[in-house]
C-alpha cells in the first residue's frame, strides 16, 4: 500500500459528489492524496501515467455511462483495484461489475468517512491477493511445464537403450533368432514404439497448453497426403480386419497447411477409427470443398464402429478424456490424441468435430483453409493503402548431389529455408511457401519488394547466406536468379485487393514458367527433374 | 581399404555399445567418448570421418563440442550428427545452426540414421573429389 500513503484516483464529474468524497477521505485517519478528474478519458491517461492504489469510479460520466465506464478502466488498468461510487442503488449491475473484476460498489449517499476508508483497504488487500494467486497460478504451470518436459527427456534415455538392444536381437546382430523369440522381440518394439508415441503426445499437449506449438504451412496437396496417411496405417487395417477406403474429390486445389501436422492428424483419427471398428468394418476418408465455405477444405474420417454417446462427444477434445466405455481399454493410451489434434487444427485456422450415434458409427471432420498467395502476399506488396513500386521474383534452385539421402536432403532443405528466411525483410519481401513435400529437388521463391537493379545485391547475400550454410555443399548444387514482376497499373480504378490478386496470379504464373510449381513426387521421378536441372546449371 | 572411422559421443555406456554393435555390422570403425572434453581430445588422436554427438554431456555440452570443432583448423571439416533425447522443437535449429550436418531424436530409426550416415561421408570410400 505504497508505505500506507494511498494514492486515490477519483473519476467524478459532479463537483458537488467530488468535494464530498474529497472531504470524507481526508477526514479519516490514515494519509491519502486525491487525484480528481471528471472525463473517463483523462482518468484512463492518468491511470497510464501514474498508477494509483485504488479507483474511485462514478459510472455516468461525460464521455461514457454504465457498464462500459467500468470495462473501459478493467482493461485499461487490469492490476488496479476500482471501487465503484454510484448514485443509483443497481444491485443487477453491482453484481455485474463485481463479476468483471470490479472490487466493490457503494451508493453515494450512504458514505461515511470510516466505512469508505475500510472498503479501500480492503479492496487494496483483496487485489493483492488475487495478484499473487494469479502468479502462483503462473508458476504452477510453468513448473508442470518444465517438469513434464524434463521427464519426457529422461524417459528417451533408457527407451532408446531398449529399442536399440531389441532391434540388434532382431536384425541378428547377437546371433541367431529363433521365429518364436522374433515374435515376442515384435511385442516388445510395438510396446517401445506405444511408449515413445506417448512420450511425444505428453511434450506435445504440454506444448499446446501453453500455446507453444509452431506449425509450418506450405502448400499442399491434401489427396497426397490422405494417400500417405493410408498407407502408413495400411498394415494396421488388415491386421485388425479393416478395410480403408478413400474418397477424394478432384477438383480440391492446394491447402495451405503444415504437411506433417496434418499427417499426424489423419493418422490420430485412422489410427481411432481402425481401433473401434470390428473386423469386416471399414474406414472412409474422405476430402471435399464444401459450398457452404469455398475457402476451406473439408475433410472426414468416418467408421463404422460402435458410435459415441452424447456425453462423450461434448468431451471428447477435452484433455485426458478416456471413453469409459471404450472396448479398448487395456491399451487405450493416454486420452491426448484428440485434444492435440483440436489444437493443431485450430492453430491452422481451421475447427474439427465429430458426429456420431451410437451403435452406427463415428464421423470425425476437419477443415483447413485453401492456399491464397494473394492473402500472404497482401502485407507485403501493399505500402500506405496503394502497391508498391517495384516488385522482383528470387528464384533459388537447390539441387542435390546424386550421393545424397533423402533423409540428409530433407534436412538440407529445412535449414536452407530457415537461412532464406533470415535473409529478407519481413515486412517488404516474402518468401513463397514451399510446394508439396520437400522432395528431391527443392525450388524455392522470394517476392522481394525491389527494384531489378537493386535484386543483384539480394541474389548475392542469399548465395553467400547459403552457400555459407554448414553441410549444404556437400550436399548440393545452387543457382540463385530474379526477375522483375509486372505491377497492374493504379489508375484504372480497380480496388486493391483486386490489384494484389493479379500480383498473386501472375507471380504464380512465372513461378510456373520459370520452373514446374507441380508439388514434387515423393519418390520415383524425382531422378528426371534433378538431371534436367544440372544440365542448366 | 580402411573402413570409415566413426566417433560416438555419448554419456551413456550401453547406448555407445548398442552403436558401436550396429555400426560394426555395417562395416564402421568406431572410437568412444564420454564427456565433451575427451570428444575433442578423442578426435584430435583419431581424426574421426563422422562424429555422432549427444548433446546432454559432462565436461562441456553438444554446443560446447560443435563450438570447438568448427574453430578448430584440423576438425572443422568432420561431419557431426547430432542425437540427442531432447525436443527438436527447442534444439534442432540450433545445432544446425552451430554447425551440425543432422538431427536425430532419440529413439531414432536405424535406418534412417544410417542413410544419413552413408550420404554423409564421401561416396565411394574412399573419397573422391567433391565438386566445389
Amino acid at each position: 500500500m505504497n508505505n500506507g500513503h494511498t494514492h486515490v484516483l477519483l473519476i467524478e464529474d459532479n463537483p458537488g459528489d467530488a468535494d464530498l468524497v474529497r472531504l470524507r477521505l481526508v477526514e479519516g485517519d490514515s494519509a491519502v492524496d486525491v487525484n480528481c478528474v471528471s472525463r473517463l478519458a483523462d482518468g484512463l491517461a492518468s491511470l497510464t501515467k501514474q498508477p494509483p492504489s485504488v479507483v474511485l469510479l462514478d459510472l455516468n460520466l461525460p464521455d461514457s455511462r454504465g457498464a462500459d465506464t467500468f470495462r473501459k478502466v478493467l482493461d485499461h488498468a487490469p492490476g488496479v483495484p476500482v471501487v465503484i461510487l454510484s448514485g443509483q442503488n443497481d444491485e443487477a449491475l453491482a453484481m455485474k461489475a463485481l463479476h468483471q473484476g470490479v472490487q466493490d460498489y457503494l451508493v453515494k449517499g450512504d458514505i461515511t468517512s470510516a466505512h469508505l476508508e475500510r472498503v479501500m483497504r480492503y479492496a487494496i488487500e483483496r487485489q493483492a491477493l488475487l495478484r499473487s494467486l494469479e502468479m502462483s497460478r503462473h508458476q504452477q504451470l510453468e513448473f508442470k511445464n518444465q517438469f513434464l518436459s524434463h521427464v519426457s527427456h529422461e524417459l528417451r534415455t533408457p527407451l532408446t537403450c531398449i529399442h536399440q538392444f531389441v532391434t540388434i536381437l532382431m536384425d541378428g546382430l547377437a546371433g541367431e533368432v529363433n521365429p518364436e523369440q522374433r515374435y515376442h522381440l515384435q511385442t516388445v518394439l510395438n510396446s517401445v514404439h506405444q511408449l515413445r508415441a506417448m512420450i511425444r503426445d505428453l511434450l506435445e499437449a504440454t506444448r499446446a497448453e501453453s500455446g507453444k506449438i509452431r506449425i509450418e504451412p506450405r502448400c499442399i496437396t491434401i489427396a497426397d497426403l490422405i494417400q500417405q496417411a493410408v498407407s502408413m496405417m495400411a498394415a494396421t487395417a488388415k491386421e485388425k480386419q479393416v478395410g480403408l477406403e478413400v474418397g477424394l474429390d478432384s477438383r480440391i486445389p492446394f491447402v495451405y497447411a503444415d504437411p506433417d501436422r496434418v499427417l499426424q492428424v489423419l493418422i490420430n483419427l485412422i489410427d481411432n477409427g481402425i481401433k473401434f471398428t470390428p473386423a469386416e468394418g471399414s474406414v472412409l476418408i474422405k476430402a471435399c470443398i464444401a459450398d457452404a465455405d469455398p475457402n476451406m477444405v473439408y475433410i472426414s474420417v468416418a467408421d463404422s464402429g460402435c458410435g459415441i454417446g452424447a456425453d462423450a462427444r461434448a468431451l471428447i477434445f477435452e484433455r485426458l478424456y478416456q471413453d469409459p466405455n471404450s472396448a479398448d481399454n487395456n491399451r487405450s493410451g493416454l486420452g491426448l490424441g484428440l485434444f492435440i489434434a483440436k489444437e493443431l487444427i485450430e492453430l491452422h485456422g481451421g475447427r474439427i468435430w465429430v458426429a456420431s450415434e451410437v451403435g452406427n458409427g463415428s464421423t470425425f471432420s476437419f477443415t483447413l483453409p485453401l492456399y491464397s498467395l494473394a492473402k500472404l502476399l497482401f502485407p507485403v506488396v501493399t505500402y500506405d493503402g496503394k502497391l508498391r513500386d517495384a516488385m522482383v521474383l528470387v528464384k533459388v534452385e537447390l539441387t542435390p548431389l546424386p550421393s545424397i539421402s533423402r533423409a540428409a536432403w530433407k534436412e538440407v532443405c529445412q535449414q536452407s529455408l530457415e537461412t532464406l528466411r533470415r535473409c529478407v525483410y519481413l515486412d517488404k519481401d516474402l518468401v513463397l511457401p514451399v510446394t508439396g513435400n520437400i522432395g528431391f529437388t527443392e525450388t524455392l521463391f522470394i517476392a522481394a519488394s525491389t527494384d531489378l537493379e537493386r535484386a543483384p545485391v539480394m541474389v548475392k547475400r542469399i548465395r553467400e547466406q547459403l552457400e555459407a550454410g554448414a553441410g549444404f555443399k556437400a550436399a548440393g548444387l545452387l543457382k540463385v536468379s530474379a526477375s522483375a514482376v509486372p505491377l497492374p497499373a493504379h489508375e484504372d480504378g480497380k480496388a486493391l485487393p483486386d490489384l494484389v490478386e493479379a500480383v498473386a496470379d501472375r507471380i504464380t504464373e512465372m513461378a510456373r514458367l520459370g520452373m514446374d510449381l507441380k508439388p514434387v513426387p515423393e519418390s520415383g521421378n524425382g531422378d528426371a527433374s534433378a538431371s534436367k536441372l544440372s544440365a542448366a546449371n | 581399404m580402411d573402413k570409415p572411422k566413426i566417433l560416438i559421443v555419448d554419456d551413456d555406456p550401453d547406448l555407445r555399445r548398442a552403436l558401436k554393435i550396429r555400426l560394426r555390422a555395417n562395416h564402421y570403425d568406431t572410437v568412444q567418448a564420454a564427456d565433451g572434453y575427451s570428444a575433442i581430445s578423442v578426435a584430435q588422436k583419431e581424426n574421426p570421418n563422422l562424429i555422432i554427438l549427444d548433446l546432454g554431456l559432462p565436461a562441456g555440452d553438444g554446443f560446447v563440442v560443435l563450438k570447438r570443432l568448427q574453430d578448430s583448423d584440423t576438425l572443422s571439416d568432420i561431419p557431426v550428427i547430432v542425437l540427442t533425447a531432447r525436443d527438436p522443437q527447442s534444439s534442432e535449429q540450433k545445432t544446425l545452426q552451430a554447425g551440425a550436418t543432422a538431427f536425430f531424436q532419440k529413439p531414432a530409426d536405424n535406418n534412417e540414421l544410417l542413410d544419413v550416415i552413408r550420404a554423409t561421408l564421401p561416396n565411394p570410400w574412399p573419397g573422391t573429389a567433391l565438386p566445389s
